[in-house]
């Protein structure tokens, strides 16, 4: 085949469609549109859900960015070799140690998973950040404060908390040890860092970090918002009588609700017609799977790693929560 | 997404969480408490879009002479959903939840484990002898100690209106703990010969304390209050109650 010579070639480089285009394109569509769209809310169930998405977003976003900051700053600023230094060597004595640094962490679950996937990035165990993962939302002291408050009566139910999300934590991690593969968990992704100072690291990290997870959370607020206006409370109260069901219900609550940490506490305090035992649950299961943080864990570690995590922690934060609740409530 | 699209994001998400944390538009979704963490992150992001866009720029024509200016970073397409949250806030910009959301759940708080001791009612400004009582606190009193500390004086109540079955309307405000996706109705009863107001109008309400009745449906203790005067008011910033 014969080509054209160079130089007739026109010299602009052809450009195609860029996401900035588009983005102007919504932008500008929206705005035309605006009173239609904003139409379609006038209905109370509709305007109720938006309300209750935005809160959720609202909500989680302080969080987020807090987790996202951090996370960087891990990408960044904090040599592989310290987590080398600061961790056993095997994963299985990783696990427990990581665990408690969980305790460490002030905040809700939103900002932990950005922080796992910090931590893998410098090469800490899968399963050691796992248990941190699971730990960070559930047994840092606001958290606990926060329980002990809401249950003013009951304060062996903090001690509780503090211990079924611990095992949780702890069993899923050692599980991962033991039966996890590592093609399950995407390799968290990383922009390319060749060449560029630790603040340029570091604003590239939460820039890529923030809009991966806060995409996800939008997903899990959409969620969140359409489980709660779709399902009337009343039908789990409903269930409240049975012991073993109440247990599931309020389990399954939880993941629906998608409360933050640092609130659940005071919601299952109002649902005081159902055992401690349950409530307990509730408490467990919440900052471990929600929807919400299903939808974080998809967008950080891959779908793959998701759908086999998230069912799997359910029924040990379940199961966890039954034996502490029998021996402590 | 490319980086640039990427950086308008965050400045467009972090413009929306200072437009409602400036003012009290955050309150509708959110407790007071969040507000500095919601304008420290509205910051943050607009801080890290701007930076980001002019450094992307200013990198890409430092290696455009060899590159061509073509950047081929491409991120996630879930990140488009970051726009949902802006478009709601600055075109929907979602009311206060209301009846709609008050008539979905149980409006019984529980006994307390153990009852408070009730301080007496607070002292009523100058010039008026009602004693102010959030709903909460109004029911604890009236239903768990039979409104043993509520006799023998006026009391100003403050909600909006919701249906009731069998007469009468029910004054109602929505407690949250942490955002308006954990929101639970707080009811009173009030007895009243005027027309009953429509749904969703807020009211101040001053009356007298009258014993608790069954609740039509689930035959809980409801709170009542007899109404002497109702005034309609704005919607109060905060339409919560903790």
């Amino acid at each position: 085949m014969s080509q054209a010579p160079p130089a007739t070639r026109p010299p602009v480089r052809r450009r195609g469609l860029t996401s900035t285009d588009v983005l102007t394109a919504i932008l500008l569509l929206v705005l035309l549109g605006q009173s239609w769209l904003s139409g379609l809310f006038d209905s109370p169930a509709m305007q109720t859900w938006a309300t209750i998405f935005v809160a959720l977003c609202v909500q989680a976003m302080p969080f987020l960015v807090m987790g996202v900051t951090i996370s960087a700053a891990i990408t960044a600023f904090v040599p592989p070799s310290f987590f080398q230094r600061a961790l056993p060597k095997r994963p299985a004595a990783a696990v427990p140690v990581a665990g408690l640094a969980g305790a460490l962490l002030p905040g809700c679950e939103c900002g932990s998973v950005p922080v796992a996937g910090g931590l893998i990035r410098q090469g800490v165990a899968p399963a050691a950040a796992l248990a941190f993962l699971l730990s960070a939302p559930a047994i840092n002291p606001i958290v606990l404060v926060a329980t002990a408050v809401a249950f003013p009566d009951n304060p062996e139910v903090v001690l509780a908390r503090f211990l079924a999300s611990l095992l949780v934590a702890l069993v899923m991690g050692w599980l991962w040890v033991r039966f996890g593969r590592g093609e399950w968990m995407r390799p968290p992704l990383r922009p390319s860092m060749e060449g560029i100072n630790r603040w340029e690291n570091f604003r590239i990290s939460a820039r890529h970090d923030f809009v991966h997870a806060g995409g996800f959370l939008v997903v899990g607020g959409i969620t969140a918002a359409t489980l709660n206006v779709a399902v009337p409370r009343s039908v789990l109260d409903g269930i409240a009588s049975s012991p073993a069901l109440s247990i599931l219900a309020l389990a399954a609550l939880a993941v629906v609700l998608a409360i933050c940490s640092e609130a659940d506490a005071f919601v299952a305090a109002s649902l005081s017609q159902f055992s401690l035992t349950s409530r307990l649950a509730f408490m467990v299961v919440g900052p471990t799977v929600d929807v919400k943080l299903v939808a974080l864990q998809a967008g950080t570690f891959g779908r793959r790693f998701a759908v086999r995590f998230a069912p799997t922690t359910f029924v040990v934060a379940v199961g966890a929560s039954v034996l502490v609740g029998w021996w402590l409530l | 997404m490319n980086r640039d699209t990427q950086s308008i994001v965050l400045v467009l998400l972090g413009g929306a969480l200072l437009r409602i944390s400036v003012g009290e538009t955050y309150l509708r979704y959110v407790k007071e408490s969040l507000q500095p963490f919601l304008i420290a992150s509205g910051v943050l992001l607009v801080a890290l879009g701007v930076i980001s866009l002019v450094r992307d720029n200013r990198r890409r024509s430092a290696v455009s002479s060899h590159s061509g200016g073509h950047d081929h970073a491409h991120g996630p397409k879930v990140a488009w959903l970051l726009l949902l949250p802006v478009l709601a806030i600055f075109l929907v910009a979602p009311p206060a939840l209301g009846s709609y959301a008050a008539a979905r759940a149980d409006a019984e708080i529980a006994e307390p484990e153990s009852l408070p001791a009730f301080p007496p009612l607070p002292l009523p400004a100058a010039g008026v002898d009602w004693a102010p009582l959030s709903l909460t606190n109004y029911y604890v009193r009236a239903v768990w100690d039979d409104g043993a500390s509520l006799i023998g004086r006026p009391i100003r109540l403050v909600g909006f209106v919701t249906e009731r079955p069998g007469g009468g309307f029910y004054l109602t405000r929505l407690r949250i703990a942490c955002c308006a996706a954990d929101s639970q109705p707080v009811k009173v009863v009030i007895r009243t010969d005027d027309v009953v107001p429509a749904v969703d109008t807020w009211l101040e309400v001053t009356g007298t304390y009258a014993p608790a009745v069954a609740n039509t449906a689930e035959g809980y203790d409801e709170p009542v209050l007899t109404a002497v005067t109702m005034d309609v008011i704005p919607a109060p910033e905060n339409p919560y109650e903790n």
